[in-house]
């Protein structure tokens, strides 16, 4: 098989085994790879009742088809595993370079079981797989950890978590090179299985069915990317390029626990503020030919840091009310080496601060004064949750366990869609993103549809003239953007490409495994995959009422240019009957045996 | 001729080690690639790609006891049917610029005259030095 490893890897960390099977070409073929492989060996493996933090668990991870082929920007690897905040389907894509070193080793999906009687690192290094000791690295942070494997194993790379994973932070992250796979506690279950980490060398060939076509095609695209308007904008600003935009003219900038869609005190948290000053270069994930990361250097810090992203810039600055950047690189930092989602942490941090000045909990509850706007603060409490010491202990949990354990009426300022703490977009004002935010199979999640980009502007790919305060004709847009991104997701390209590539990538598919596929032949794909994610879901208990919106998405938008905007509760159940209709589900959310029938998956629910 | 790193704007997306291994190989493997960047830390990429004498003097050439490294008009290649892996070169290249893979030396080759990591090279880090 072309640009596949060919094979799947299965490790038990308990029994310490290690197994070695063909990836069938017939499954290649029906999921492609990432995100689909995900879909299908989650369904096929883990038992969706086991507690998120249960040995039965899996960890699963998968390069994208296109990781290794040269296709500008198709870089991404996507893990896995049952959701800690939530316990249904998570998945977490990411740019780090593992997924190459994988499919290099031979392998197109790793899959992780068991829990190792002492914390361990999984070494593997083409057939030769490896459970070694880490408890000399217990405590260390994601990039130490992942120094001190390479300094003693050599040239590998390495997926680690800080001490929030082992902690079992329920929104803990897993680093790879300063990527990260952030949401959904994908670190804390690697914790929960004792693994500190995976390193991985390969040493194969990745086989291009067509590589002059291939050439062609990556000088194609080359050019297209590097002479685009986003070439300049992410390459200068990056993700946070739009964020007056979001303010000024959408109004949609989630602030202050999302009491606000406007952030008065953005102006040093732009971009245009801080990028002259402090980002020194931009950084890329791999394979990518338009990086929009960034390093950024203060001489606060004794090196330099990786950031900030867009979703950061709100998480840790608006919606903790924190003006001064300084303070937000200095958090994400502590997120990023702790190994803390920093959306998460900040919908977290940004709920305590909340609950102090209304005053559900006091400064005898938290150990000290937590006001919207204090960056000491924030950075003492991420610090907290990291070590579960005092409050953080609670706060670990995620806004929706935290508020349940704190009472009095904590639960309303609790942001979350099942269990998912929400990433920066004000959905009162966007309102395909709200049930955009409903219907994703991880809890709020902007990636799983990308459909803020299409709300916000109106267009995208086929659709036009859409309304972004308007409740009608939701279900159908989003069903669609779902399974337009789960293909992005299983052939791993960037989804800041989508407006490049659309679903153009039968030349491309030629070229790397020598089979086109068109449009619609990848968007049953997607379909596919995206019913599987829910059939998973369904399996692990997931219930329509869980869907619902937290209580602020019902409290109109106070200023700017989306005031008085809000979804109310009548739009919010339209709106997903409308995409239960539109997948070809019941009114339950239930899908149909049709619907399964169609897509050839009905073998997951018999 | 050579091909120039600048570190100090590499962003890390490996994009070069993959072309160049596909240019030459048809293949995808960093390790048949001609360049390899490596990371040192957060802001520090570093290419290591052969200057062709221009940084150095030679030192692959007068270590290879196989004939295997040679030099045709300013580019230093690797003679392949000559190359036995023994590392001679790998350890003398002050560069870190040459490296084995399979009982195999690589290195940068400069493509003919067109070297791809720099025609692909999003941020300029790569620049050709005459």
């Amino acid at each position: 098989m072309f640009c596949y490893g060919g094979n799947i890897l299965k490790v038990d960390l308990t029994t310490g085994e290690g197994i070695k099977k063909p990836l069938d070409e017939k499954v290649a073929l029906r999921y492609l790879g990432g995100d689909g492989f995900g879909a299908y060996f989650m369904n096929k493996i883990v038992n969706p009742k086991v507690d998120a933090f249960s040995p039965d668990n899996a960890l699963i991870i998968a390069p994208g088809l296109f990781v290794g082929s040269g296709v500008p920007t198709g870089g991404k690897t996507a893990f896995f595993s049952k959701s800690a905040l939530n316990g249904g389907w998570n998945e977490s894509v990411m740019g780090g370079q593992i997924g190459l070193a994988l499919k290099q080793a031979g392998y197109d999906v790793l899959i992780i079981e068991g829990k190792s009687d002492k914390l361990s690192y999984l070494l593997i290094d083409d057939n030769n797989v490896l459970i070694k000791s880490a408890e000399h690295l217990q405590g260390n942070t994601t990039r130490e950890t992942a120094e001190k494997i390479k300094k003693d194993e050599g040239d590998f790379i390495v997926a680690s978590i800080g001490i929030a994973g082992e902690n079992l932070v329920r929104f803990a992250s897993i680093d790879c090179e300063e990527r990260q796979a952030g949401r959904g506690g994908m670190g804390a279950v690697m914790g929960s299985k004792n693994l500190k980490a995976i390193a991985v060398r390969g040493n194969n060939d990745i086989k291009i069915a067509k590589p002059d076509k291939m050439y062609r095609l990556i000088e194609k695209y080359y050019e297209i990317m590097i002479n685009h308007p986003s070439f300049n904008d992410d390459g200068k600003y990056g993700t946070g390029e739009f964020l007056e935009w979001m303010n000024n003219e959408r109004g949609t900038f989630p602030t202050r626990n999302w009491r606000e869609g406007v952030f008065d005190g953005r102006k040093e948290i732009d971009p245009y503020y801080w990028a002259p000053r402090y980002a020194i270069k931009n950084k890329g994930c791999l394979q990518c030919t338009k990086p929009c990361g960034k390093a950024f250097v203060m001489k606060e810090f004794k090196g330099a840091i990786d950031g900030i992203e867009y979703e950061t810039l709100f998480s840790l600055g608006s919606n903790c009310g924190i003006e001064k950047v300084e303070y937000v690189a200095k958090a994400n930092e502590i997120c990023d080496l702790y190994g803390i989602d920093t959306i998460s942490a900040g919908g977290v941090v940004g709920f305590a601060m909340d609950l102090y000045e209304n005053g559900v909990i006091g400064k005898d509850d938290l150990g000290l004064e937590i006001k919207f706007g204090d960056g000491e603060a924030l950075l003492e409490i991420l610090k907290k949750i990291a070590y579960r010491d005092g409050i953080g202990d609670i706060l670990a949990n995620g806004v929706r366990i935290a508020s349940q354990k704190i009472g009095k009426g904590a639960e309303k300022y609790a942001v979350h869609v099942r269990g998912m703490e929400p990433p920066a977009y004000d959905v009162r004002g966007i309102k395909g993103m709200a049930l955009a935010f409903m219907s994703s199979p991880r809890g709020a999640c902007h990636l799983r549809s990308g459909a803020y980009a299409l709300e916000l502007t109106g267009k995208f790919w086929k659709y036009e003239g859409v309304d972004r305060l308007s409740s009608e004709n939701k279900g159908k847009e989003i069903a669609d953007m779902e399974n337009f991104m789960a293909v992005y997701d299983a052939l791993g390209v960037c989804k800041f490409s989508r407006g490049i590539f659309l679903l153009n990538f039968d030349e491309m598919l030629e070229a790397s495994i020598g089979k086109k596929m068109g449009e619609d032949e990848l968007l049953f794909i997607g379909e596919r995959i995206c019913n599987l994610k829910h059939i998973f879901n369904i399996k692990a208990g997931w219930k329509k009422e869980d869907c619902k919106l937290p209580d602020k998405i019902h409290i109109p938008i106070p200023e700017g240019v989306s005031k008085g905007s809000y979804v109310s509760r009548e739009e919010e159940e339209k709106m997903l009957l409308d995409y239960f209709n539109a997948r070809g589900w019941d009114k339950n959310g239930i899908p149909t045996r049709k619907k399964l029938e169609e897509l050839g998956i009905k073998e997951f629910i018999e | 001729m050579y091909v120039k790193a600048i570190p100090e704007k590499c962003c890390g997306c490996l994009f070069c080690e993959t072309v160049c291994s596909l240019w030459h190989w048809n293949v995808i493997n960093k390790y048949k690639s001609g360049i390899r960047v490596h990371k040192k830390s957060v802001i520090e990429d570093i290419p290591s790609v052969c200057s062709h004498g221009n940084l150095c003097n030679f030192e692959c050439i007068e270590a290879c006891k196989f004939d295997a490294m040679k030099k045709k008009n300013g580019t230093v290649y690797v003679d392949y049917k000559n190359c036995t892996g023994c590392r001679a070169c790998e350890k003398a290249c002050p560069l870190n610029a040459v490296w084995i893979h399979e009982k195999k030396a690589y290195k940068c080759d400069l493509c003919g005259g067109d070297p791809q990591c720099v025609k692909f090279c999003s941020q300029n880090a790569l620049v050709m030095e005459v």
